[in-house]
């Protein structure tokens, strides 16, 4: 398969969580230019979608990736699906191309056929990105505890990989 | 603006291919510190400042920094200015280019003698410079 050039674009995950959101801005498809979480106080979607726009305004994404809200696997409370449509309308009303995976997909990227957790992709990303997420990788979660919001970050960093690079990643 | 929802990823690279988003961002500043786990707070003691209100502003491309300043992000951070000012050399550099072209073409008319031809040859490598920098061992 002929890849395309992407690689003067510059890509914005967005992986929406119970306090706000986690989001990388990832470069040149290897280049993490930011990356981070912010939480919301007050009404989460609309505080959330202000920051976003700072963000769109400041980096000036040519696409924003996020998780696909309309499967019927897609997990997640009513305010997230709301907050999915709502940041799709805001961001093809600022003129960015929108792109949602499943979270089939991602783990379809980085394992291939075979299973794996969400922490074997945060360990991944940090064989890849050692200097910028290496010091924010949490403990493995117990099946008793909640999962760190960090993890966030590694949502969003994994669906921005998902789409810069799918076929490069490979199986485990 | 068309619906790219879960289209291709060529359609939507040939609908971002446009040489208005492609251009590197003002700087670099934030990427280099947060890969430091550095606090904004701390870089600016670093720098000889109280607080990290203007390494904020700095970061989010509101204001300029001085050649001491951008001096100083070199040392911390350990990249080369041009590296974390790689939008602002991309831009500085596109006018110089510009203005090369101009220059060009008004020496080309100028004598032939060898000061001329070597005026000439420094200012056509400014034009198109061979490895993205301006200058030529």
């Amino acid at each position: 398969m002929t890849r395309p050039d992407t690689q003067h674009e510059r890509i914005l995950a967005i992986a929406p969580t119970t306090k706000g959101f986690g989001f990388a801005v990832l470069e040149d498809e290897t280049t993490l230019v930011n990356w981070g979480v912010k939480s919301v106080r007050g009404n989460k979607n609309e505080g959330a979608l202000k920051k976003i726009e700072e963000l769109f305004s400041q980096y000036n994404p040519t696409v924003v990736v996020f998780e696909n809200y309309r499967l019927t696997t897609f997990r997640r409370s009513a305010r997230v699906r709301l907050f999915g449509d709502e940041l799709s309308r805001t961001a093809k009303a600022a003129g960015i191309a929108v792109k949602t995976f499943s979270v089939q997909d991602v783990r379809g990227v980085f394992f291939g056929a075979e299973q794996g957790t969400k922490h074997a992709i945060a360990e991944n990303l940090v064989q890849r990105f050692p200097d910028e997420l290496g010091y924010l990788l949490p403990r493995k979660r117990l099946p008793w505890t909640t999962e760190d919001h960090r993890m966030a970050i590694f949502d969003a960093v994994a669906l921005a990989m998902t789409f810069s690079m799918p076929e490069t990643l490979g199986g485990r | 603006m068309p619906s790219f929802e879960n289209c291709s990823r060529f359609a939507i690279v040939a609908y971002a291919f446009n040489p208005m988003t492609l251009t590197r961002l003002p700087n670099y500043l934030r990427a280099s510190r947060k890969r430091l786990a550095l606090s904004q707070d701390e870089v600016a003691f670093l720098m000889g400042g109280r607080g990290g209100a203007k390494i904020s502003r700095y970061e989010a491309f509101a204001r300029k920094p001085s050649l001491e300043t951008a001096i100083a992000f070199e040392v911390i951070y350990g990249k080369p200015v041009s590296e974390l000012f790689a939008g602002l050399r991309q831009k500085v550099t596109q006018g110089v280019q510009d203005r090369a072209k101009v220059l060009k073409h008004r020496v080309s008319f100028q004598g032939s003698d060898r000061r001329s031809q070597r005026r000439r040859a420094a200012i056509t490598s400014l034009v198109a410079p061979t490895s993205g920098t301006t200058e030529k061992s």
